[in-house]
C-alpha cells in the first residue's frame, strides 16, 4: 500500500476512530492522539492489509486496544465523563424547545454513559455507527451471542431510564 | 410510514430484533417526522445518536498531521534495501578474504618437493640433466683438489721412504 492510497482508503475512516476513542476516554485531545497512533501502526503494518478482509474493523480493534491501554496508563488520572454539546438549532423550533431537546439529549447522553463498558461501546457501535453484528464482534473480539445479549441489555435499561424520564417529567 | 409499523419496528428495536435496514428505517422516521409525546425521548434518544455521529476530526490539519508522522514510505524502502545490499556485500567480502587466507596459508605450509614437482616429463629430464650436470662439474672440481692434495701424500710418503734408506746404510 502506498501514501496515496493510505490517504484515500484508510484516512477517511478517521472519524468513526475518533468517536470511537471519545467514547472510551471522555477527551478529545487524548482521542485525537489515540486515532493518529493507530494510523502510525496501521501504516508500520500495511504489508499485512491484503491478508485482512474487513480492515476497517482491524482499524475501531486498534483503536479500543489503544484506547484501554491508555485508561489503565492514566489510571491515577480520573477519566472525566463526555461533556457534550449538541447543536440542535432548528428554524421550526422555539427557543424552549432547543433548550427542552437539548436537555433531554444530555440525559439519554448520561443515560449511555453510565451503561456498564461492553454494552456502551456495543450501543456506540450499532447506533450511531451503523456496524453490523459480525462486524462488532470483530471488533471487539465477542461472539455473536454475547454481542445480542448486551445490546438487548443496553437497549432495555435505555428504554427503562426513559420511561420514567418521560413519567415522571425528568 | 405509518405509525403502526413504527410503534412495530420500535418493539423489535426494544428487543434487539432489528435489522440494520430496519434501524435506519427508524432512524430516517424520527428525523423527518415530529414524534408523538409518548415517543418524544425515543426520539431525542435518535437525534442523540445522529448528533454524536456528526463529531469529526479537523479533516485538513489532522490529515497533514498523521502524513507527516508517517515514517517515509519510500525513502524507508530504498535506505532498507541500500542497507541490504550492504549487508550482502560486507558479508561476500568477508568471505572472499578468508578464503584468499585460506588459501596463502595452504600454499605455504605445502612441502618444497611438491612445489618443484613437474608434471611434463621432457621438462623434467632436462630439469634433472642440468642438475646432475651441476653436481658433476662440482664432482670434478672437488676431484683436483683431491688430486692435488694426494700428490702431497705421496711426497711425504717419498720422503719418508728415503729417509728410512739412509738410516739402514748409516
Amino acid at each position: 500500500m502506498n501514501l496515496e492510497s493510505f490517504q484515500n482508503r484508510v484516512l477517511p475512516a478517521k472519524n468513526k476512530l475518533f468517536r470511537f476513542a471519545l467514547r472510551f476516554l471522555g477527551s478529545e485531545e487524548d482521542a485525537k492522539d489515540v486515532v493518529q497512533e493507530v494510523f502510525i501502526r496501521v501504516w508500520n503494518g500495511r504489508e499485512q492489509m491484503n491478508e485482512i478482509q474487513n480492515w476497517e474493523a482491524w482499524c475501531m480493534r486498534i483503536t479500543r486496544n489503544l484506547s484501554l491501554d491508555r485508561i489503565r496508563s492514566n489510571s491515577r488520572r480520573q477519566t472525566r465523563p463526555m461533556e457534550e454539546t449538541f447543536d440542535v438549532r432548528q428554524e421550526a423550533l422555539t427557543p424552549h424547545e432547543t433548550t427542552e431537546i437539548r436537555e433531554s439529549m444530555h440525559r439519554i447522553g448520561q443515560i449511555i454513559e453510565a451503561l456498564p463498558e461492553k454494552q456502551r461501546q456495543i450501543i456506540h457501535l450499532r447506533d450511531v455507527e451503523g456496524y453490523s453484528y459480525n462486524e462488532i464482534c470483530e471488533i471487539l473480539e465477542l461472539d455473536m451471542n454475547q454481542v445480542k445479549v448486551n445490546l438487548f441489555r443496553a437497549r432495555n435499561t435505555v428504554r427503562e431510564k426513559l420511561t420514567k424520564m418521560n413519567a415522571y417529567g425528568l | 410510514m405509518d405509525s403502526n409499523k413504527i410503534e412495530a419496528l420500535l418493539k423489535k428495536y426494544w428487543e434487539a430484533e432489528t435489522s440494520q435496514e430496519e434501524e435506519q428505517q427508524l432512524r430516517e422516521w424520527f428525523r423527518i417526522h415530529e414524534a408523538p409525546e409518548p415517543w418524544k425521548e425515543t426520539a431525542a434518544m435518535f437525534r442523540y445518536f445522529d448528533e454524536t455521529k456528526k463529531k469529526s476530526l479537523d479533516d485538513a490539519s489532522f490529515n497533514a498531521t498523521v502524513v507527516s508522522h508517517l515514517p517515509a514510505a519510500r525513502t524507508g524502502r530504498v535506505r532498507k534495501l541500500v542497507y541490504n545490499t550492504l549487508r550482502i556485500a560486507a558479508g561476500v567480502s568477508v568471505l572472499c578474504l578468508a578464503t584468499w587466507f585460506v588459501h596463502k596459508e595452504m600454499q605455504e605450509s605445502t612441502d618444497p618437493e611438491v612445489v618443484d614437482t613437474y608434471s611434463d616429463p621432457k621438462l623434467a629430464f632436462e630439469e634433472t640433466k642440468k642438475a646432475l650436470l651441476l653436481i658433476s662439474q662440482s664432482f670434478g672440481k672437488a676431484e683436483k683438489q683431491a688430486r692435488k692434495i694426494n700428490m702431497f701424500n705421496e711426497a711425504q710418503e717419498e720422503i719418508r721412504k728415503e729417509k728410512t734408506t739412509q738410516e739402514q746404510k748409516l
